[in-house]
């Protein structure tokens, strides 16, 4: 997914936009761009600086500036949440945990080696169920007797799944097991960050309300959920850019832009 | 005559072997499919029809293996530990370490010059060390899972896996795919991620000279070749990499059967 906020100079929300630009994302960074500048009604030159972020940061070539998505997460969130002091991400690719104090981040642990813990879990796992993922939350909602999940690895537990499916155990009770699998080995990993409310829940996986649940569980306090659990890191880095351009103004500089080039990445070229 | 008997139930596939006097005298191969009972009850019998022997002829049965408590009429039940190392040291006896490589796991064992178990680890908790990696890796590429060690041997630029996980490997073999790398760069590649995981597990027990190979993942030559890479050292291969467990069970029946009658 590829994600663009663009943020006025009063700090208002302009376009938000939430683009599934497939498997050539780093190619299509720009279709995203212009959607939400035909939302924002604005022309591209009427930015007056954009920041790139996220793990195809480096190859959206209408950037001024690259900013590692940790930093402008923790930003993005702390101005959704000003009481956050820790926060968990969990993406289609990787997981996060963030100790965020006074909204700039002070500790982070990561997961990007197994897909265990991720939204890839999840995808994988809604693949052998034969479900879709925005289902899975309702359904697991269902659920009398969770299933215990044995196998950490997504491709022992997509086998385990589809055994438990022949058993005739209930999808929902599966779904609830695989909820709480995803959910207790995040919360082992940020763990290690010592938590302290308030905790926020952000990514894409927190869209789904199971997790959510089991979350909360594994933690035995409140989770907080933005409305849109995309957004955080793009928020993020529009308030850094924001920053940046006020900073500048103020001293009377100039923005330290680079040449942009509103087009699709020549990355495969 | 005695004869005895070991029944393998593998997580991919089932083995099951005849011994008598120690020697090895007809073994036989099915994939375990999800009846493993079912599996079982046809992988004796027709064990047994390429032998011309019908099951009153069998003194003593040892089942092992992922699904040893499917399996009908077995006298007893021995972890599949004690048995690879049992199998391994009846073929190897200068044999200290085997390295086990299996469907759904790999061990590493540590063993005596008795072929009994010294030490051991099992990775088995990921799919990273285990021959299911492979089972992915030839899915993505649209290879049969026999051909993928020779044409691994042919790579000439290896391309670097960033984690052990199959399922992260498998998008970023389709990634490489898209970027041009040929299929045995990408197989040689997978066949490294597999040795670093298993040298791991090696380190963790220690390796004692000579050491061997087992188990299916043995009989893919690329991932045997980039397994001796790493650890730089030469490994030893039974002729049946497969059927070294079954034949452990086998063996260790036979000792049973002495040991009742000294």
């Amino acid at each position: 997914m590829t994600k663009v906020v663009i943020l006025d100079t009063d700090g208002e929300i302009r376009a938000r936009i939430v683009g599934s630009t497939g498997a050539e994302h780093r190619r299509l960074a720009n279709k995203v761009m212009e959607e939400a500048l035909e939302q924002a009604n604005l022309s591209f030159d009427e930015i007056s600086y954009v920041i790139a972020t996220g793990y195809g940061r480096i190859n959206v070539p209408f950037a001024d500036r690259q900013i590692t998505e940790l930093t402008c997460h923790a930003r993005g969130v702390a101005s959704l949440f000003p009481n956050v002091k820790t926060a968990l991400d969990i993406g289609g690719q990787d997981a996060k945990g963030l100790k965020i104090r006074d909204g700039e981040l002070v500790d982070f642990v990561m997961n990007d080696k197994c897909a265990a813990g991720t939204g890839r879990f999840l995808e994988v796992l809604a693949d052998a169920l034969g479900l879709r993922l925005d289902e899975l939350g309702s359904i697991s909602a269902k659920s009398k007797n969770k299933v215990q999940m044995s196998s950490t690895c997504t491709v022992f537990a997509q086998m385990e799944v589809v055994f438990r499916l022949s058993e005739g155990v209930a999808v929902e009770d599966i779904v609830a097991g695989v909820h709480d699998a995803i959910a207790g080995r995040t919360v082992g990993m940020i763990r290690r960050l010592k938590i302290e409310p308030d905790v926020v829940f952000t990514g894409g996986v927190a869209k789904n309300t199971g997790v959510v649940k089991a979350v909360r569980e594994n933690l035995g306090c409140e989770v907080l959920v933005p409305e849109d659990p995309l957004l955080s890191g793009a928020i993020g880095a529009a308030i850094l850019g924001k920053e940046l351009t006020l900073k500048a103004l103020a001293k009377g500089e100039p923005i330290q832009r680079k040449e942009r080039r509103l087009e699709e990445a020549t990355f495969f070229k | 005559m005695a004869w005895f008997m070991g029944i393998d139930i593998g997580s991919g596939n089932s083995k099951g072997v005849l011994t008598k006097d120690g020697k090895l005298l007809a073994y036989h191969l099915l994939p375990s499919g999800v009846n493993y009972r079912g599996t079982a009850e046809r992988l004796i019998e027709e064990l047994l029809a390429k032998a011309g022997l019908s099951p009153e002829d069998i003194t003593y049965t040892i089942a092992t293996g992922y699904g040893r408590g499917s399996v009908p009429l077995s006298n007893e039940q021995v972890d599949d530990i004690r048995c690879c190392a049992r199998g391994i040291n009846s073929v190897f006896p200068s044999v200290r370490t085997v390295i086990d490589i299996q469907g759904m796991s790999s061990q590493v064992i540590r063993l005596n010059e008795k072929g009994q178990v010294t030490n051991f680890v099992i990775s088995e908790k990921c799919a990273a060390g285990s021959g299911r990696f492979l089972d992915v890796m030839a899915n993505v590429l649209r290879i049969d899972l026999k051909d993928i060690g020779s044409l691994s041997l042919k790579s000439k630029n290896p391309v670097t896996f960033t984690t052990g996980c199959a399922v992260f490997g498998e998008s970023e073999a389709i990634s490489r795919v898209s970027e041009g790398a040929s299929k045995e760069d990408i197989l040689a590649g997978v066949h490294q991620a597999l040795a670093n995981k298993v040298s791991t597990l090696v380190d963790r027990v220690g390796l004692e000279k000579d050491c061997a190979v087992s188990g299916g993942g043995a009989l893919n030559l690329g991932l045997i070749k980039s397994v001796e890479e790493k650890l730089d050292i030469q490994l030893l291969m039974p002729p049946h990499p497969q059927f070294v467990t079954a034949l452990g069970a086998a063996i260790i029946a036979e000792e049973r059967q002495k040991g009742k009658a000294e």
